[in-house]
């Protein structure tokens, strides 16, 4: 994970046991029960929690003028029954080809993949989640890019405060 | 420039080490473009090449003083990428407010 940013890094105390907190992750329908929030519903989730089985999420969102359907797919990278899980997510059409972000109309620089990393940790019966979802720097190496235009803007704003 | 072009401009202006370099360096201080080409292995055409796409994504302007015309960092459009990662932090924070509810009403009927 060193060569990656973290684009979004998140730690929460859940009160409940750690299996329960895996199965939230894992277990197609309890993860449709949260994971659309703000007027999205999750109609669609299928999981092969394997290393290298893949995943597939449809994600809709309906307004009264229209309903709008985005599709993901990755791949579990890592599969640490209950303490640690990664997968890869990219956005897709129904049929599972992966399309780019620009083409969704997402902005230049967005990662055609992403990839997501839980962490989960029993502490006095309550479950500690980290949650971080990295950018993947497309072909990696090189300048151009996710990383270091991240690093940078960070030690700018930094500076800037 | 809509926000979605401005962040296109931003990414793109970023994706440079020497434009990067340039921002660093601004970031102490306005300065002339003679002063920013001093440290870099660059003819003085080229590095006014680099500050002007700086300038066309609004992340460098220029002094009206005719004659050196320093060069300023002007943050805002950072704040705008900044913003936009933001969103997807939202995003999630929303997610495992709804995942901690679920939660609760299991425990609560087993």
């Amino acid at each position: 994970m060193s060569d990656q940013q973290s684009w979004v890094k998140i730690e929460r105390e859940l009160d409940a046991p750690i299996e329960d907190v895996w199965a939230m992750w894992t277990d197609p329908e309890l993860f449709k029960s949260w994971y659309g929030p703000m007027g999205m519903s999750v109609p669609a989730a299928e999981m092969d929690v394997v290393v290298g089985g893949t995943r597939k999420v449809c994600m809709e969102m309906t307004s009264p003028e229209r309903k709008m359907s985005m599709w993901f797919t990755g791949v579990y990278k890592e599969v640490w029954k209950p303490s640690r899980l990664v997968y890869t997510e990219s956005m897709c059409t129904e049929d599972g080809t992966i399309i780019s972000p620009q083409s969704m109309g997402m902005p230049e620089g967005t990662p055609d993949i992403t990839e997501v990393i839980i962490e989960l940790k029993e502490v006095d019966g309550k479950t500690v989640m980290t949650m971080a979802h990295v950018g993947v720097p497309e072909g990696s190496a090189g300048e151009g890019g996710w990383k270091q235009a991240f690093d940078k803007l960070a030690e700018l704003l930094a500076a800037q405060e | 420039m809509t926000e979605s072009e401005q962040l296109d401009a931003t990414f793109a202006a970023l994706a440079n080490p020497t434009r990067r370099a340039l921002l660093a360096r601004l970031v102490r201080g306005e300065a002339t473009v003679n002063a920013l080409a001093e440290p870099f292995d660059m003819t003085l055409p080229a590095v006014s090449r680099h500050i002007r796409v700086l300038e066309k994504a609004g992340l460098v302007t220029r002094g009206k003083d005719a004659q050196f015309r320093p060069c300023k960092l002007n943050a805002e459009p950072l704040r705008v990428v900044a913003n936009w990662a933001d969103q997807y932090r939202d995003i999630w924070e929303d997610r495992f407010d709804v995942m901690a509810s679920v939660l609760k009403s299991m425990k609560e009927k087993p």
